[in-house]
Formats: C-alpha cells, sequence, structure tokens
C-alpha cells in the first residue's frame, strides 16, 4: 500500500494530483475555521467588490466574500460527490461481478437492462430522478449514484469475465462454495484495480454532475454556498462581477482535473508491467 | 574446425529493485558448422536468457558483466541496430516457443513469409511468392497456396510451427535457435515437428542451438548436449553418452526424472470394488441462442469407471475431450448421462451434493490460476476445513503432508515458485479427505524434475489415504509408470481402454499405436 502511494508520486500528474487533492482536503475539513469571514456575513458596502486585499476572490451580490463561501462550501460539494461515486461504484461493481458469475440468460438479462439505462443520459438520469424524489442535496447524491451504476457494472464485468474463467473460481464453485462467497470473497478483490482507478476519474464527473443539478436549482438549496449553486447565482451578474462566476467554476475545474490526475496515477501505478 | 557460433566466458546480471541478480556464470560453448547442440535446464536456469543475449534482443535491466559472444567473425556484441537487421534472420534465425503468438493474427502467412524473404535475401514479391509456396511444400504442408491466403488463426497449432520454421530455414541462416519449439503442442504434433527438424537439418546442413528442459527430447535432435543448472554450466557430453553416464549429480538427476514406462511405480492392484461410474456422458458449452446452434457436445456417450484406490490414466491430445470430462465430474460443465457415485445416480451438477463435492476433488493444470491471488496460503487450505468439516488447526498438518513448511501458511500465492502453488492446490484438495482426486494435466507445465516430486508426493498421498486417482495427461510415458489402467481418447471417443500391463500387444487401437510412437522411450 505504501509501496503503491511511493509509486504514485513519482509520476507527475500523480504527484500533481495528490497535492491538489490535499488542498481540497484541507478545505472540506477545516474551511469554516479557515475562511477569513463568515459565509453568509452580508456586507452591503462591499457589494461586487472586486478581488484585492478585502476580498481575495471578490465579492458577490450581497457583499459576501467568495473566497470564505468556496472554502466552507467544498464540505458541501466534495464529499457528497465522493458519497454519490462510492454508493454508484459499489453497486455497480457487485451488478458487473454477480452477472459474470451467474453467466448465460441472467448474465443477458442483467446487462440489457443495464444497456437500457446507459441509453439515458447522465444528466436526464439524474434531473429525472431528483425530479420525482424531489429537490435536495441527498436526493442529488442518489441520482448521481444511479447515473454512475450502469457505466460502473460494464467496467466490472469485462474484467470480471476473466477472473470467472480462472481456475480458482471453478474450484471453488466445484467444492461447493456458497454464490455470495465467490461472488464477494473470490471475485470482487481480484476486480478491485480497475474499479478504483475507474471511480477516482468518475468522483470528478460527480463534482461536476453535482454543480449543474445545483445549477439547475434541483440540488442543494440556497443560501447554501455549494459550488454550483454559486456559479448559478453569479450568473446574473455575469458582467458586472465575473469574478463571482470565474472562482466556483475554477474550484470545480481543479478539483475535477485533480481526481483525473490521481486516477491516471493510480491506473499507472497499479500496473506493475509498466514499471520501467 | 573454427566454431560457426562461440560463447566465451559469458556473464550476464539483471539489474532488479533488490541488486543484480546473476542469471548466467561465465557460460563458454561452441557450436561448429552443422552441428546442432541441445541446452538443457530447468526453468530459471537461464536458457531463454542466453538465447535472447545471442539475437541481442536482452531486456532493458540487462547488464552483460564479461564475456564475448562471436558468430563466425563478427562480435555480436559490437553491432548497431542497422547491422543488426542484417545479421537477425539472415545469419541467425528463431524459432520461438509459443507458435500461436508469434505470427501477426492481422496479416496473412504469406505476407509474412513473403516479407522475410524480400528482406533477407533481396528476392522480388513475384520470387518471393514462389519460393515461399515451394518451402511451405517442403515442410509437408497440404495445399501451400491455400496456406499462403490464410490468417494464423485459420490453421493449427502445428501447422504454424511449420510456417515458422519453413521461414527461418527459407532465409538460410548459419545458425537456428529454437526455443522449446514443440512444447506448446500436442505430442503427435511436436513428434512430427521433430522429425521435420531432422530432415530439414539433414539437407539444410544448418547448425542450431536447441533449448529445451527435456533432456530425453534434447538427446535424440542434438548431437551435444548441454546442462544448465542455475546459470552454471554443469555438463557438456555428446548426445548419446549423456543420458547413459552422466557424470554431474544435477545431469544424474535430470535422467532419473524422465518418466520411463518399464519404472512401474505402483505395485498394488485395486480392490475392485466400483467407486464411481460414469456412462453416457455428453458435455455440452454454450447454450443455443436465438440465432446459432448450440455447439455439437465435447465428448460422445463416454463411459468411465473407476475403482475404489485406482489410479485411471486418461490420455489424449489436446481437444480430444479429456478435460471435459474431468469439468463433467465436477459438475463445472454441463453435462448429459449418468455417474453413479456411492450408490447414488447424478444426472447434472444439481444433483451433486455436499457429499459428493467432498468426496470427488479435483486438481487444476495451472498451478498460477487456480490460487487466488488475493488469498494468503492458509486461507486457500481453511475453506475446504469450514465446508466439510474439519479445523483450522489442521492447516500446519495439510502442508507437511505435501513437504511443505508450516511457515508458508502466512504467504501469498505470488510468492510461491510453480511446483509450491501445485503442492497448496493438492493440499487443498486433500483437506477434504477425498476418495476421488481428478488431476487435470497437473504436471504439463512444471520441469521434469519438478514433475517427478510432485507424482512421488501423489503416491506418497495416495499410500497414506487409499485415494483413487483420475490422472489426466498427454505425456504416455508417464501415466504408463503409475497407472493401473489406460483410457485413450480421441476426438471425444474412448478408443482404447485396457490395463497398463496390455500396452505393448499387439491388439491395441491404431491411434493408441501412434502415441506410444510419438513418445519414444528415451535412449539409454
Amino acid at each position: 500500500m505504501i509501496e503503491l502511494f511511493i509509486r504514485l508520486l513519482r509520476r507527475p500528474q500523480g504527484f500533481i494530483g495528490v497535492v491538489l487533492l490535499l488542498l481540497v482536503a484541507a478545505a472540506c475539513l477545516f474551511g469554516s475555521a479557515l475562511a477569513p469571514y463568515a459565509p453568509e456575513k452580508i456586507d452591503f458596502l462591499g457589494r461586487f467588490r472586486a478581488p484585492g486585499w478585502q476580498n481575495w476572490l471578490g465579492a458577490d451580490q450581497f457583499g459576501r466574500d467568495i473566497l470564505s463561501r468556496l472554502m466552507v462550501g467544498a464540505r458541501s460539494t466534495v464529499p457528497m460527490a465522493l458519497i454519490a461515486t462510492f454508493i454508484g461504484s459499489a453497486a455497480g461493481a457487485i451488478i458487473g461481478v454477480g452477472s459474470a458469475y451467474l453467466g448465460g440468460r441472467s448474465d443477458e438479462a442483467i446487462m440489457r437492462t443495464n444497456d437500457a439505462m446507459m441509453a439515458i443520459p447522465g444528466l436526464l438520469l439524474a434531473l429525472l430522478l431528483v425530479s420525482t424524489l424531489g429537490n435536495g442535496a441527498s436526493n442529488a447524491v442518489i441520482a448521481i449514484a444511479v447515473a454512475f451504476a450502469p457505466g460502473m457494472a460494464r467496467v466490472t464485468r469485462s474484467v470480471a469475465l476473466n477472473v470467472r474463467n480462472q481456475d480458482y473460481v471453478k474450484a471453488a464453485i466445484a467444492r461447493g462454495e456458497s454464490a455470495s462467497w465467490i461472488i464477494f470473497r473470490e471475485m470482487l478483490p481480484n476486480v478491485m484495480a480497475p474499479i478504483v482507478i475507474e471511480s477516482t476519474i468518475r468522483v470528478s464527473f460527480a463534482v461536476m454532475l453535482f454543480a449543474t443539478l445545483s445549477f439547475l436549482g434541483v440540488g442543494a438549496q440556497p443560501p447554501a454556498s455549494e459550488w454550483g449553486l454559486m456559479v448559478a447565482d453569479a450568473r446574473q451578474y455575469m458582467h458586472q462581477a465575473p469574478w463571482g462566476l470565474i472562482a466556483p467554476s475554477g474550484a470545480i475545474a481543479l478539483t475535477a482535473i485533480a481526481f483525473n490526475l490521481v486516477g491516471d496515477g493510480l491506473r499507472d501505478a497499479l500496473n506493475p508491467k509498466d514499471e520501467r | 574446425m573454427t566454431p560457426l557460433l562461440a560463447i566465451q566466458n559469458y556473464t550476464l546480471d539483471y539489474a532488479t529493485s533488490a541488486g543484480p541478480v546473476r542469471v548466467l556464470h561465465d557460460i563458454s560453448l561452441q557450436i561448429a558448422p552443422g552441428e546442432v547442440l541441445g541446452l538443457v535446464g530447468e526453468s530459471g536456469s537461464g536458457k531463454s536468457s542466453l538465447a535472447w543475449a545471442l539475437m541481442r534482443h536482452l531486456p532493458d535491466n540487462a547488464r552483460e558483466v564479461a564475456g564475448s559472444l562471436r558468430l563466425g567473425d563478427i562480435d555480436l556484441q559490437r553491432l548497431g541496430p542497422k547491422e543488426l537487421t542484417r545479421i537477425r534472420g539472415r545469419r541467425l534465425g528463431m524459432v520461438f516457443q509459443d507458435p500461436s503468438t508469434s505470427l501477426n493474427p492481422t496479416l496473412t502467412i504469406g505476407t509474412q513469409i513473403t516479407e522475410a524473404l524480400i528482406q533477407h535475401r533481396d528476392l522480388k514479391p513475384r520470387e518471393a511468392d514462389a519460393l515461399a509456396v515451394d518451402l511451405l511444400g517442403h515442410v509437408d504442408l497440404h495445399d501451400p497456396a491455400a496456406i499462403m491466403r490464410r490468417y494464423p488463426h485459420e490453421i493449427s497449432g502445428g501447422e504454424k510451427q511449420r510456417v515458422i520454421i519453413a521461414t527461418a530455414f527459407g532465409c538460410r541462416p548459419d545458425v537456428i535457435l529454437f526455443d522449446e519449439p514443440t512444447t506448446a503442442l500436442d505430442v503427435i504434433s511436436g513428434a512430427r515437428i521433430l522429425e521435420l527438424f531432422a530432415r530439414l537439418r539433414a539437407e539444410t546442413g544448418v547448425a542450431a542451438l536447441y533449448i529445451s528442459h527435456d533432456l530425453a527430447l534434447v538427446t535424440r535432435v542434438a548431437d551435444r548436449v548441454a546442462v544448465l543448472k542455475h546459470g552454471r554450466l554443469v555438463e557438456q557430453a555428446p548426445a548419446t553418452e549423456i543420458f547413459r553416464a552422466p557424470r554431474h549429480a544435477d545431469t544424474r538427476a535430470l535422467v532419473e526424472a524422465v518418466p520411463r514406462p518399464e519404472r512401474r511405480l505402483v505395485h498394488d492392484r485395486p480392490s475392485g470394488v466400483v467407486l464411481l461410474a460414469a456412462s453416457d456422458i455428453d458435455v455440452h458449452y454454450g447454450n443455443a441462442g436465438l440465432f446459432r446452434k448450440a455447439a455439437p457436445p465435447a465428448t460422445k456417450k463416454i463411459g468411465l469407471d473407476v475403482c475404489a484406490g485406482e489410479i485411471l490414466g486418461l490420455v489424449g491430445e489436446s481437444g480430444s475431450g479429456k478435460s471435459s470430462m474431468a469439468r463433467a465430474l465436477t459438475g463445472l460443465a454441463r453435462f448429459s448421462g449418468r455417474i453413479t457415485f456411492d450408490d447414488r445416480v447424478i444426472h447434472g451438477a444439481r444433483d451433486m451434493n455436499a457429499a459428493y463435492r467432498r468426496d470427488v476433488q479435483i486438481v487444476f493444470q495451472h498451478p498460477d490460476s487456480s490460487l487466488n491471488p488475493r488469498h494468503k496460503v492458509d486461507q486457500i487450505l481453511s475453506r475446504p476445513l469450514k465446508l466439510y468439516g474439519g479445523d483450522a488447526a489442521d492447516i500446519p498438518r495439510l502442508l507437511d503432508q505435501v513437504r511443505l513448511p508450516a511457515s508458508y501458511a502466512g504467504r501469498w500465492p505470488h510468492q510461491l515458485s510453480g511446483g509450491e502453488k501445485q503442492r497448496v492446490a493438492i493440499a487443498r484438495a486433500f483437506a477434504a479427505r477425498p476418495k476421488l482426486v481428478i488431476c487435470d494435466e497437473i504436471t504439463a507445465p512444471l520441469d521434469v524434475s519438478v514433475q517427478a516430486q510432485i507424482i512421488e508426493l501423489l503416491l506418497a498421498l495416495r499410500a497414506e489415504t487409499g485415494t483413487a486417482f483420475l490422472f489426466i495427461t498427454h505425456d504416455l510415458n508417464l501415466i504408463r509408470q503409475i497407472a493401473h489402467r489406460i483410457a485413450v481418447m480421441r476426438r471425444g471417443e474412448v478408443v482404447d481402454l485396457l490395463p497398463v500391463e496390455n500396452f505393448d500387444m499387439d491388439h491395441v487401437h491404431p491411434y493408441t499405436r501412434e502415441l506410444m510412437a510419438a513418445s519414444p522411450v528415451p535412449v539409454g
């Protein structure tokens, strides 16, 4: 595990990704303590104040400090995206491995249903679910998880099919092991590497999807300082105060890039064949 | 006479994260024009590294510490990339182990041969075409013109190896390196490749370095044999002498390990009580789909019975359905027909209850894939104990039974060698205290010497527990050492089922005779 981490840090994309992620993590954990102002502190004299010594990233239409809002908002954006990806990946992985294990007609039925789900664009599916379940951050998390599961199921199944043909799985079947033991203990640990890589990359999509849902007004609700919501709020004043739009968009982009870089780095680090 | 290929005091290291590892120590070998030198050694003895060093295709972490490699008057180590292209193929040919990966699957056979001929013999495309047809005909391929238009997946493994040999000989090199050219083939196609090699060699007088782990095979093709052990040359002798009078202890061990049918290892007789009787077994793979028919059954109405304590051999070439039988008997493949075991009749995998699962165990061919890489040895061994009743405290005893130290319980499979992994797989099978163990080619991927140890272990376990074995193999010499009865399979049918002592008689099936001719008893 430590060796893997060192290998990850040796690669430039892994190193940059990890540093960016540490910054994001610091904002999530200590954001409210470190923020120079309270996120909801209104300052009518400082409306649309340009970035400067008072407000490093400028102020919004109520004179709220954008940097403070970003730092506090990290906690309501990034962990949500992580939870959504985790639930989606776990469900997808179990469906994929289970489908590969069952094989034959059950596999066919599961994967065709999966294909039908994948035919609906992720954002549309998430919107559909949120509008059925009702607005709110926790429902957005469920919607994103459901939107992610089919893709994960497909990736996992293709790897699990290889594992299914390995003799240790056949040995377990011949021994009379139960299906759940074979799926969870024999097969799942051997397909973990691609799942971990895929889900790290997917976290960045989740951050963006979550922000998009909030931007559309169905995710987090005002006055939360969720990043997508901040973009939505700042949109009206785009020409007066572009910094209100740029700062949260930049934060979303940086987080997405950080997870992507770590995902790429992990893919290389987990593939020992690549070692030179 | 000056040697054609001379290796002088050659020493090679691989740089690894744990420091340099020496793979070849001070090797000196010579091959005279027209001579075939056999190079024998266990896996990991450095024989393939030597071949790659001669081809100048070493991995990046290889460090040549000392010595020289000379082909005629050329110093191979000094050649640049451009000069190497002129040497490779043209003066120094190579035939690889696995024919299925040494041809490009996206090019036709014709393109691949003519390309080599145009490159190395400066022919015009039309001349190369004509020569290629000629060469393919010369390696006994039927209808060479048709083969030229085919892709590698459209011809069999033996045919692919012939194509590669034709290409290698067609470029008229001075020396050809053969790296285990028959290991990946079944017995009969392997034997034919050897005949072909002997004929082409007599015709062209090419010199060759023939690498193999099988001493018996090398003594048949080579003039001289060199034995390599842990990167050191332990003995060099004429092929006719090395089998009869091995001087070095390591060579003697290799000679001892070669299976000989006349040296029986099992002397008792089975009880005659039938333990498992299978009749009319048809093994099916794949369902009929909406637009395609189901594949024909892999075996055709096979009947077999195994007595308590008996060793039944099942031999045949690859694709004859022997492994399908093993899968049917363990419920891994769908089958029709019936199995009677302990007075219970079984019609399918669903009928196999826990008692049957316990009593019939299987050991697979590839030790690398039969142990879950994410489970430690103790976890692997604890599963059958948990399922069939037993105590985790038994694990040291199980390891001891297969001659492994108890400390191996804490190891991961990748920390074990191939033979050790196979021992763990055997321990896992015996943890259930089975009445029948099915061994599906369990020694095929192992070296001859490791094979001998595994066989010895199985026989010791049998003496201890009285277990019956269904031993599936393609090595007729090996099975004639241990089996009580042998069933010969071909294209899904049992063509012969004989007690082992009747094998030398006249009334055996012609196919059985062909198999016996393809696996000759070692000389000496």
